[in-house]
């Protein structure tokens, strides 16, 4: 498992970035995983009818990426704590980049706060967020 | 000027929904949903080895529990049109299999907040998930954004 321990962290590192092409197969089937069936999460002429552009994706589904963001960073790290505001649409069949930024440290808990957010590919910030993240020690 | 409504909703609890034992294999449907490919929420047997001794949910698993009622009866209205302004999610524990989750809703908060498009206003519900020892799971607060 990949492990990075609080030591190891300084504020100012990047997390890995993940860039991923969201499908609307993808986001179809995290919205009938989630019980979220409904036609703005599944089809376009539904998702029309609604007066959207045609079928987004699930608030959360943005917040489980960048969640997934944090895990691929260090899969031993744990979220306390993770909040984000769904500023705009997002669209399916579009690339999409996942960043973050550690941006503080807290010795007594051995925590990290980080800066997250998922960007399109002209780098307009669709979801920002931030998370609390609590990460193993070697000074227990 | 403040806004107007009744303060009384506050904190109303208006919705209990006790949910059925968490299956594993729903907690694996939803981390490859996600793509997850971190063990402890893909890999059984990894997981064992782990820091929680078994496979646990990916952490935003508690956003896809759904209470009965939506919303409460008498949910105060503001503009024409509503948003999923976002969520914040306060993990305490993992989620395990055979967990028998139990959440409680209330409205959390009200708010209004002025930008270069007007005035946009905030309710805030609040889901607060607790498993079968009455362990405190998570609290997730769903900011629905009315204009």
């Amino acid at each position: 498992m990949k492990t990075l321990y609080f030591e190891e962290v300084e504020e100012g590192d990047e997390l890995p970035p993940i860039d991923l092409l969201l499908t609307k197969d993808f986001v179809r089937t995290y919205a009938r995983t989630a019980g979220m069936d409904f036609p703005r999460f599944t089809d376009d002429a539904g998702a029309r009818q609604e007066g959207l552009p045609g079928m987004i994706a699930p608030g959360v589904l943005s917040m489980g990426l960048l969640a997934r963001l944090i895990g691929e960073w260090n899969q031993a790290a744990q979220i306390t704590r993770i909040g984000t505001t769904f500023r705009s649409p997002v669209l399916p069949d579009c690339h999409i980049h996942l960043l973050g930024f550690v941006t503080q440290k807290d010795i007594e808990r051995h925590a990290v706060e980080c800066d997250i957010w998922m960007e399109n590919h002209e780098g307009e910030r669709w979801v920002i967020g931030t998370a609390t993240v609590v990460l193993p020690t070697r000074n227990p | 000027m403040a806004l107007e409504f009744d303060r009384s909703i506050l904190g109303q609890v208006f919705d209990e929904t006790d949910f059925p034992p968490v299956e594993k294999a729903d907690l694996l449907r939803f981390a490859a949903a996600l793509g997850e490919t971190n063990p402890l929420y893909t890999d059984e047997e990894a997981a064992t080895n782990g820091p929680y001794g078994g496979l646990v949910a990916a952490p935003t698993y508690v956003t896809r529990l759904r209470p009965k009622k939506m919303a409460p009866e008498h949910m105060p209205r503001f503009g024409k049109v509503g948003f999923d302004g976002g969520r914040d999610v306060e993990i305490f524990s993992p989620v395990r299999p055979g967990d028998r989750l139990k959440m409680v809703s209330t409205i959390h908060d009200i708010y209004e907040k002025t930008g270069r498009s007007g005035s946009m206003y905030f309710i805030v519900l609040r889901n607060e998930i607790t498993n079968q020892d009455g362990q405190k799971i998570a609290v997730v607060d769903h900011r629905i954004m009315q204009r």
